[in-house]
């Protein structure tokens, strides 16, 4: 959803910092030029623009050390960057950095800090502190500790919760907040798939209420499923930025087929091979003695691959015909695997 | 204001919840003063009751130790992962701060009323000025001690065991080089120049001249009051402008 029209609209979260703005068709929720975070001599984010509409759903899609948590980080007023600026709904995060925390709220990474206090005390405390009205703080907090399925744990020691459970819990502070600006850090990691369901459903409803979602994720299936738009980021850099159709429809090829085969001497130059096969747009390594292909149609493309192998005596293991993901498109925008081990 | 004192009691109120290691203090001092203080006492005869100098020494050196607990509590947030959301809540930096101090300062309280209360009937025949004076001075020293901690604990955002290794050295010369446990007249030249340089030596010394203790044997009290007050306002100042010019919760890209 774009900002194109003129309008009043209340942004504050708390009840002591109410704060009316008008905002024109050239406000963004979230806006950095040039960011630029280091961390000694390691650049973390190098010169990032980056633009987020007001309501939407925006991922940010990368793999580990691509610079997603560093920018959520400096969004957040917990970082400062060495370089470049960042406004969220129109204001600096590090000249206005306290007006930017009434704006936004966020779900880190990684639950951790409490370790002695219990759940419903932490929901309690961050309730009222980011301005919840008391009289609706205890029914918000028994809702969302029923539907992410937390509410018997509500009275455990923060130490004694399961991951899933401290990351439901992480995710829970938001959802009471309920914050104009919404910032997940992998929102879903360690939860198991209902618990993912779950919360992604929760974020939608945000989003429906009003607020804009900004979400890092390394996992393709939460991006697909939440985002209106991706913007994937590599080595601190946006490599693009659009809606998931459209980025999905930027990959030649219509089908894609990926293939294994076992390891064996007859598979040196195979590579070069497949490619010549008609019908092959592009051919990428996807890990050792594995390839993915992108073809105009499958069904024609895999007899002939499979003819080769059995000429060449390089036997396959599998072969998977699919249509493109966004682990496809990083892959074609990258170079690199999003989902590889390593980035796992 | 409200989300200060929101955000000291969070915390303060685990600490209560059985407030045990505060009870604990509480009985090491009786258990010191009681056993180790009056055996001094019948040893030392330079002074005239060496069990009352020693009760203000050790209530001092509680003031120390939890003046530099809160600034180690900073650095175990950093560590826990707890000042990233810290530093993320819709409240203004120096207002984090001041909660921070606060429950320093909350603590310190708790911790030091038992063993303040038998020191002060120890010592007994003391007016309300002289008791809240020495209290104050406490406090100024907590906060300096606070202060001074913060501001070393910003070398733990680079070095936990450097931070570790300095607190752990500062602490046992600050104490021990220091008139906590023995007047300053009595200390050897050398020894006298680095107690100069020991906040305690200015706080212990200045809580004894509030209760009445010779001031022959104690430090002039107006350089005394001085030095805590620069020590105080320097390094809470000090540490306010790290929190808010340098701090950065955590360091991951």
């Amino acid at each position: 959803m774009h900002a194109h029209s003129f309008y009043i609209r209340l942004l504050g979260c708390s009840e002591n910092s109410i704060i009316y703005s008008q905002e024109s068709a050239s406000m963004y929720a979230v806006e950095t030029q040039n960011l630029t975070k280091n961390y000694g001599k390691v650049q973390a984010l190098k010169g990032l623009d980056f633009k987020v509409d007001l309501e939407e759903i925006m991922v940010l899609l990368g793999p580990n050390g691509s610079g997603k948590t560093t920018l959520l980080l400096i969004l957040a007023t917990v970082l400062k960057p060495t370089a470049g600026t960042a406004k969220v709904m129109m204001y600096n995060v590090a000249k206005q950095p306290t007006r930017v925390r009434q704006i936004l709220g966020i779900s880190f990474q990684e639950a951790r800090g409490f370790w002695r206090h219990k759940p419903a005390d932490i929901l309690r405390f961050h309730a009222a502190i980011c301005g919840v009205p008391k009289n609706k703080r205890d029914a918000a907090i028994e809702e969302i500790l029923k539907d992410l399925e937390l509410w018997e744990a509500r009275n455990k020691l923060f130490m004694h919760l399961s991951g899933g459970q401290a990351k439901r819990l992480e995710v829970s502070k938001l959802l009471i907040q309920r914050p104009k600006l919404a910032i997940f850090d992998e929102p879903s990691s360690q939860v198991d798939l209902r618990g993912k369901r779950r919360i992604w459903e929760e974020i939608r409803k945000l989003r429906e209420e009003g607020s804009t979602i900004l979400i890092a994720t390394n996992e393709v299936r939460e991006a697909e499923y939440l985002a209106d738009r991706v913007t994937i980021l590599d080595q601190g850099k946006s490599v693009v930025c659009d809606a998931v159709k459209n980025l999905k429809d930027e990959i030649t090829g219509g089908d894609i087929v990926e293939l294994e085969l076992e390891p064996g001497p007859n598979n040196t130059g195979l590579q070069d091979e497949l490619k010549q096969i008609p019908g092959t747009v592009g051919l990428v390594t996807a890990g050792e003695n594995r390839y993915k292909a992108y073809v105009s149609i499958a069904e024609a493309w895999v007899p002939k691959m499979t003819g080769l192998c059995f000429e060449r005596k390089a036997r396959l293991i599998s072969v998977r015909v699919t249509e493109p993901s966004l682990d496809d498109v990083f892959l074609h925008f990258t170079g690199k695997a999003l989902e590889a081990p390593e980035n796992a | 204001m409200r989300n200060v004192i929101r955000l000291v009691w969070f915390d303060l109120k685990q600490e209560l919840r059985p407030p045990i290691w505060i009870i604990m203090e509480w009985v090491t001092f009786t258990i010191q003063l009681g056993i180790y203080g009056a055996l001094m006492s019948q040893l030392v005869t330079g002074i005239s009751n060496y069990q009352q100098f020693y009760a203000i020494g050790f209530v001092v050196m509680m003031t120390f130790d939890i003046g530099a607990h809160t600034g180690r509590h900073f650095v175990e947030h950093a560590h826990e992962g707890r000042l990233p959301y810290l530093l993320s809540l819709p409240i203004s930096r120096s207002k984090l701060f001041l909660s921070i101090a606060l429950q320093g300062g909350t603590e310190l309280a708790l911790m030091l009323s038992v063993p303040l209360a038998i020191s002060l009937v120890l010592i007994g025949n003391l007016s309300a000025i002289s008791v809240a004076a020495a209290i104050a001075t406490l406090f100024c020293l907590g906060f300096g001690v606070a202060g001074v901690m913060l501001g070393l604990s910003f070398i733990a955002f680079k070095s936990a065991d450097l931070y570790t290794a300095i607190t752990v050295g500062l602490s046992s010369i600050i104490v021990r080089f220091s008139t906590v446990l023995y007047p300053f007249i009595f200390l050897p030249p050398n020894y006298a120049v680095a107690a100069f340089l020991s906040p305690l030596t200015y706080g212990a010394d200045l809580v004894r001249f509030f209760l009445g203790f010779d001031p022959s044997i104690l430090l002039n009290p107006t350089y005394a009051a001085a030095v805590l007050t620069a020590l105080a306002v320097g390094t809470l100042g000090l540490g306010m402008f790290l929190l808010q010019r340098l701090v950065e919760g955590v360091k991951s890209a």
